[in-house]
Parts: structure tokens; sequence; C-alpha cells
């Protein structure tokens, strides 16, 4: 057996499964609460990445950064998770609240809306452009160079370990906050029972709001997750990173916070190893049969609960 | 008896505007009047806007630049290029050929750039009767006779780009009989049909070729680079953005694989494809390390400053060959597009700006085209064949 293969697989796998955890998250907690798929979620993501880009060409460019590397990231998680909230927040306000009481087609095809233009928004400004965070050029590559070494020789760079580690913080401290806050129960008890949330005096406005806030936020520190690990950004991006996060949250169990992240690792950990072991042909098929058996074996997804039908 | 007359007026208005309007967008016939000489136009299709518009504008300057050297030493026959924006976009470029075909002082089309414009523009272009010469695309197929005498190319295709780049693996990376290669298309045409060509050769050669495949929104390799063993010489990466051939290379770079990374002329940009110790192979030589072009090339960085790249100078050599035509067409002062049409067929030109003899085959193609490679050294690309 080729280990050193099977661990890089691991490595890799779980390094994009948890950008994709981070973006399932996002989708989990605004289906928890308002049971919407919102589709503009990616295109936060793709904002959150090119406002990282942003921080690297103020600060000089990849190859001539002027900053410590740990100010520069601390600055674009900041600024990416700030810009990422306050603009699913904006989009809450001004796109979906009108309709919250609408058929749910209608804020479905809104999110849809909401998507095209900040893609299309995003190329008009920016550029249809790929760029490139180009980690391996900060500061002569140190995010690449300096790491660890498993044991079947597999190298395993700094960018990467932020990757995972800041997923990790990140999970750790929205589940702290779901359980032990009062603004996470009161998310909680919205996501149970939306209208006896509101007679028991919870301000429902505010929590979906903070929901957005928060679901969008980590969408944004995926952006630029995403950038250090794997560099590129363009206009596009979210698409394609929406739908597989989505597919992960649907795995996982739609709704579900710890399914969302089971999913994103599974779905992460299919593609490496479909690309490892069978070939990087089926890489999007192997997913697409997962999603199919999963939903044919347990609907509800790994770890969803069966909804209960009141008859 | 009102309502009926205004009813049937109103009929004849859109109907006579419409044979107006039919009769301007007609495309001029293959038949056409002959011209004056005075002044001959010819059209270029380039993509001088949008994501491929430094490559457009390169093509532009050159193609201008000769002419511009023309007009000043031939007075009698005053060539002028008109502009026409393709933005690389087959349909926009089919807009832009019916303009073309339809403006009766056009003889004759430089471009268009992309192979897959080239296939757009054929049937509106052939309908006018025009000539059309594309200084960059490379497709096979496109020269497989069905544009026999109007299409040509003063590039070499694909089916010289593969064998060439394998032929150079072969001789000079150490590939040989036994060893892996790993070939990786994007999913495109352009790059599945290269891809096949080169792995082809290679497994003619006895050489293990790991067929591999991404998509052009990937940017996460880190798994199949995994794949790449220490008997990898190496991947071969003929895809359509260079920046995917970089993420590519600094990946593997990234994970400490010791294979060279190989990139086709789609991934030609040193903007964004420079990973020291890669190699690229492109259809024209870099005319600025040519000795023999340094007046040349110093006359046109006079005329347009700034950097210029391989994509522009066939462009240069096109308007040579259009201004021979010309020259020859116009012996008894009136040029029509067929008269152009067949004596651009026929030029031959012994030295060019490219190094090499330039003249076309029955099938439009360049006689005895090679492909080149370069090498990138600091961020630089240098010819090494």
């Amino acid at each position: 057996m080729n280990w050193n293969l099977f661990v890089t697989e691991i490595v890799a796998g779980v390094t994009h499964g948890s950008v994709y955890a981070l973006i399932a998250l996002g989708y989990s907690m605004v289906y928890g609460i308002l049971k919407l798929l919102n589709f503009a979620h990616g295109d936060i993501y793709m904002v959150g990445s090119f406002i990282g880009f942003g921080l690297i060409t103020v600060f000089g460019g990849s190859e001539a950064l002027n900053v410590n590397i740990v100010l520069l990231l601390f600055l674009m998680f900041f600024c990416a998770m700030l810009g990422g909230g306050l603009l699913g927040v904006m989009i809450e306000r001004f796109a979906y609240r009108r309709l919250r009481n609408a058929p749910r087609i209608a804020p479905l095809i809104t999110a849809l809306g909401v998507s095209f233009f900040l893609e299309n928004a995003a190329q008009l400004v920016l550029g249809a452009q790929f760029q490139s965070y180009n980690s391996f050029g900060w500061k002569n590559g140190e995010l690449w160079i300096r790491g660890f070494t498993l044991p079947a020789g597999v190298h395993v760079g700094i960018a990467q370990v932020i990757v995972v580690a800041g997923t990790v913080i990140l999970m750790v401290g929205l589940t702290l906050f779901v359980q032990r806050t009062q603004t996470g129960k009161a998310m909680r008890a919205t996501s149970f029972d939306r209208e006896a949330a509101a007679m028991m005096g919870i301000d429902v406005d505010r929590v979906i709001v903070v929901t957005f806030f928060i679901g969008s936020a980590l969408a944004g520190a995926a952006g630029v997750f995403n950038g250090i690990a794997y560099q590129q950004v363009w206009p596009y991006m979210g698409f394609q990173a929406g739908l597989f996060a989505f597919i992960a949250a649907v795995v996982g169990g739609i709704g579900n916070l710890p399914g969302s992240v089971l999913g994103g690792l599974v779905i992460g950990l299919a593609q490496s190893f479909a690309t490892g072991y069978i070939s990087s042909t089926f890489e999007s098929a192997v997913v697409f049969a997962i999603l199919i058996v999963v939903l044919i074996v347990r609907p509800s997804g790994l770890l969803g609960r069966a909804a209960v039908q009141k008859v | 008896m009102l309502r009926r007359v205004s009813l049937t007026a109103l009929v004849a208005v859109v109907a006579g505007l419409a044979v107006v309007a039919s009769a301007v967008a007609r495309p001029v016939s293959a038949t056409a009047a002959a011209a004056s000489c005075k002044t001959v136009q010819i059209g270029m299709l380039a993509p001088i806007t949008g994501a491929a518009g430094s490559i457009g504008s390169d093509q532009l300057h050159w193609a201008q630049f000769y002419f511009t050297q023309w007009n000043k030493v031939r007075g009698h026959v005053k060539i002028k290029l008109v502009q026409g924006d393709t933005q690389l976009d087959p349909s926009k470029a089919s807009t832009v050929a019916q303009s073309f075909a339809s403006n009766k002082s056009i003889m004759g089309v430089i471009g268009p750039a992309g192979s897959d414009e080239v296939q757009a523009v054929a049937p509106i272009l052939r309908k006018g009767g025009l000539a059309f010469a594309s200084g960059s695309a490379t497709r096979v197929s496109l020269t497989n006779g069905s544009q026999r005498g109007y299409f040509f190319r003063d590039v070499p295709n694909d089916g010289v780009q593969g064998p060439t780049a394998a032929n150079y693996m072969f001789s000079q990376l150490g590939v040989k009989s036994g060893s892996n290669v790993m070939v990786v298309d994007d999913q495109e045409s352009y790059s599945t049909g290269l891809a096949d060509i080169v792995g082809q050769n290679l497994s003619g050669k006895g050489v293990h070729v790991d067929r591999e495949s991404i998509s052009q929104k990937d940017t996460d390799f880190s798994s199949l680079i995994a794949k790449v063993t220490s008997s990898t010489k190496v991947v071969y990466l003929p895809f359509q953005l260079a920046s995917q051939a970089q993420l590519f290379a600094q990946q593997l770079k990234a994970q400490g694989k010791s294979a060279v990374a190989f990139g086709s002329d789609g991934t030609f940009d040193s903007s964004k494809f420079n990973v020291s110790g890669s190699y690229i192979s492109f259809f024209a030589p870099d005319v600025t390390t040519i000795p023999a072009d340094a007046s040349v090339v110093a006359q046109f960085q006079k005329q347009y400053p700034g950097a210029t790249s391989p994509f522009g100078a066939p462009n240069y050599v096109l308007a040579q060959m259009y201004a021979n035509a010309v020259t020859k067409a116009c012996k008894d002062h009136k040029i029509t597009r067929a008269e152009l049409r067949k004596d651009f067929a026929k030029v031959s030109l012994g030295k060019t700006i490219l190094g090499t003899p330039v003249r076309f085959t029955a099938n439009g193609d360049l006689a005895g085209a090679k492909f080149h490679i370069f090498k990138i050294v600091n961020g630089k690309y240098q010819t090494v064949q």
C-alpha cells in the first residue's frame, strides 16, 4: 500500500472539506431558522475572498508584503468576516425580509437573483480575470515551507494547518455560542418553532439578522481560507464552492450544525480519494453518487432528524 | 375603412424597411465588382478588448506596424487596416465578420485569433468571398480542406505541437521508455485534443502515461499531485488558463515533487504562468530574441512602447503577405476579393521575422511548420528550441 498517497489524500480531503464545512454551516444556519436555501451564500464566500485579496494588494502584493504575516492574516480574517457578515445582513434586509411570508419559491428565486447580482457586480467592479493570493510567494514561501511532516513523509504546510485549525476554532466558537449564550438559545428556539418563539418574547427579526451575520461571516472566513490554500479568486468562484457546500449540508443533514461539518469533511475526502484512487475525471460523479445514496438511505442526512409530520 | 388603409400602409412600410435592411446587411457576393487600388482595405478581427485584450492589441499593433511602414515606402497603393474587436467571443466575431463581409471596400481579413472564432466566422467570410488568415488559431481541423482557398494560417497547428512537446520531453527532459508522464486536460476541446495527441505520442515511445482531467473551475490539485511519483518526469498541462497551470506548478513544488510542469500555447503568458523550471510550447518564436530582427523590433517598440509577446509577430507576417498579394492583384489598378484570395494563397516569403520561410499548403496550413519550446527562468521565458 502506498501510504504516502493515502495520507496525502487525507490531508487534501480534510483541508478542502474544512472550507466546504464552513460554507455549509452558513447554509444550515439560515435553513434551520428560515427554511430558506440561500443560494447567494457561495457569493458571500467570493466577496470574502476578494476582501482578503484586496488587503494583500494594499500591503504591497504577495511578492513584496510590507507587513507581518500574522498581522496580515488577522486583518484578512477580521475584514472578510465583518464584510461578509454585513453583506449577509444587507441581503436579508433588502432581499429576503419582505418575502418571509411569501410562498417558498419566491425567496428561492430571489436567492438565485441575488447570487447572479453579486457575481455580475463583482465582475463589473473587479474584472473577470483570475486573481491570485499567491501565498507561495509570501515572505519567500514561509506558509508552505514551514510546517511539519507526517509519518508517511507527507509535508503539511502552515497554510494547510491554518485552514484546518481555523475551521475547528470557528466551529467550536459557533457551537459554544449556540449552546451557551442567550442569543444562541433564542436561535435554537426560533429554529424549533418561529411563531412560538415570538410569542415567548424572542425578537425573531434580531435572531434572523444575527444568524445571517454569523453564517455570512463564516463564509467570508472560508473565502480567505480558500485563498490561502488554493490561491485563485474570481467573480464566479462562489458557484462551484457553494454547490459542493450545499451538497455537504444536505449529506450531513441540512439545519444540523455538526452534520454540516461532517458533510463537508465527507465531500472533501470523497473528492480527494476519488481523484487519488479512481480518476480525477470521476471526482464530481463520486460526490453526486454519495449525495444520491444518502438521499435514498437517509433522506434527512447523516446527522439530520426525520421531520415528524403532524396529522 | 381608415383603419384598413392604416394597417395596409403599416405593412407596406415594414416590408419596405425589411427590404432595405436586408439589402444593407447582405454580404457582398463572392463575385463582387472590382475596387480601386488607391487605398485597399484589409479587415482585422482580434480580441482588442476583454480578457485577451493584451494579446489582441499586440496582434493589431504588429499588423498596423507593417502597413504603416508599407504606406511610407509604397506610395502608389496604400493599405488601410480596419479594426474589428471580437473579445475572443465567437458570437461577437460573427457580428464583426458580417459587417466586414458587407463592406465592399474590405478585400481580405487578418484573424480571427481563436479557433472557435475561426469556425464561427468561416461561413460568413467565405460567403462574402473574403480570404481570412489567422496568426494564432491552431486547431487541426481548421485546415482539413473544408475552407480551402479561403482560410490560411502562418502558425503551426496542434498536430505539430503535440509531437514537438512529446519529442522534447523524450530528448531533453529525461523521459524514456518505462518512465511516467502525467497528462492532465482541463475538459475543454482544445485541451483534451492536445492531451490525447501528446499521450499517444508518449505511449508510442513506451512511456507510461497517467491520463488525468480537471475542470477550469478547480483550484485544488493536491489530490492529483499526490499521484505524481518519483518516477514521474513530466506533468503535461495543456490548459487554456495560464493561471491554472501556475497553480498546478506551485502545488507540485509545494508537495516536493521533482516532476517538471510543461504547459502548452494556451498557458503562454509570463505574467500568469511563471514558475521557474517549467517548460512551455508556443507556435511562434520570441522575435525579441532573434538577432536578425533587432532593428524591426526596435522600430516596433518605438511606435508601440511597452512589452510585446510572441502572439504579435505572426500578424506582421500576415500583413506582409497581404501587401505582397495586393501588389500582384493591383497590377491592373483594380482589385477584387477573388483576385486577392488567389494571390494571397500563392505568396511565398523566403525570409520573415519569424526566422523561417512562410508559404501555405493547399489547405492553408503553414508549410514546414514547427513549434517552439521555452523554459521559464526567473519568471521569464527563454527559448530553448
